[in-house]
């Protein structure tokens, strides 16, 4: 763990994501901030967990359901990793990043664990693959008239992830939600290494690009 | 390795996508450039926040909550 969050970077790339959306939704007035809940927490309040857990267990139950694709499964993991975040908050520093950030990165890689340790690997795989037939933009696909008319940060992000060529947001998805390497992804693509990882570092370089505008625009 | 190329490695450590025989090489260039490294890795964090935004969001069970907080309740009693 660093101690100091060091300077904003003078090259161009260094302050793209100081302007990444920063949380799910507006907080309405007063309510606490992520990393005043995450304090909380630390300091052993429940009640802050309980709010923690009110703003972010659709997203992270949503993130943990695109892993291993079952309800069941996905409820349970979704209460072992609330434990886990209330066990190793004294871990979170904000000097690493956001509460959101750490808690995603601590819930897909508990999903992915998972789904690999309860070798349901290849029934997931199975059921993805049917997925990915039936519809092969299911990640981001079009906005539903409700969708925009909720005018959320969601629909925004995903017209950012949108513009990506279908094979590069592929390759992310498998990786991020499927925590396939580059090689696996090459396998299952039938796609030259190289060119499996071309396809991420540009995919990852435009979202990256993309949420820049996204934040000036908001 | 130059700083763009970091960066480029730095959005697939993030998400988790760096082979093993590249990972040797960013953690070189992760210490060569020092805190500079250190702040682009935590900002591509955003990356990840951004991919889980991106989903609609999940209804959870209605019990878990319950059980999750008798489950801090019951640490904090021990």
């Amino acid at each position: 763990m660093k101690s100091q969050k060091p300077p904003p970077q003078e090259d161009d790339e260094g302050e793209v994501l100081d302007r990444v959306p920063r949380s799910a939704a507006a907080l309405p007035s007063g309510a606490p901030s992520d990393l005043e809940l995450m304090e909380g927490i630390q300091r052993e309040n429940p009640e802050a967990l309980s709010q923690l857990y009110d703003r972010y267990n659709g997203i992270l139950k949503a993130l943990i359901l695109r892993v291993i694709h079952n309800e069941a499964e996905a409820d349970d993991l979704l209460q072992e990793i609330f434990m886990e975040i209330w066990n190793q908050a004294k871990n979170f520093s904000a000097q690493r990043g956001k509460p959101l950030g750490w808690m995603v990165t601590l819930a897909r890689r508990r999903a992915i664990d998972g789904l690999r340790k309860k070798q349901a690997y290849a029934r997931a795989e199975e059921r993805l693959q049917q997925e990915t037939e039936q519809q092969p933009d299911a990640w981001v696909h079009n906005s539903t008239e409700e969708e925009i008319l909720d005018g959320d940060r969601r629909v925004l992000i995903r017209r950012v992830i949108g513009v990506l060529p279908p094979a590069q947001q592929q390759a992310i998805e498998l990786a991020f939600f499927r925590g396939m390497s580059q090689r696996e992804i090459a396998a299952k693509t039938n796609t030259p290494l190289g060119t499996v990882k071309t396809r991420l570092e540009l995919g990852l370089k435009k979202i990256y690009y993309g949420l820049k505008e996204l934040r000036d625009e908001l | 390795m130059s700083f763009e190329e970091f960066q480029n490695r730095a959005r697939l450590f993030v998400i988790g996508a760096l082979e093993p025989d590249e990972m040797a090489e960013f953690e070189n260039a992760r210490r060569e450039f020092g805190e500079k490294a250190e702040a682009f890795i935590t900002e591509c964090y955003a990356l990840s926040e951004a991919f889980a935004l991106s989903l609609k969001p999940a209804k959870a069970s209605g019990q878990i909550k319950a059980r999750l907080m008798e489950m801090v309740k019951n640490r904090q009693a021990h």
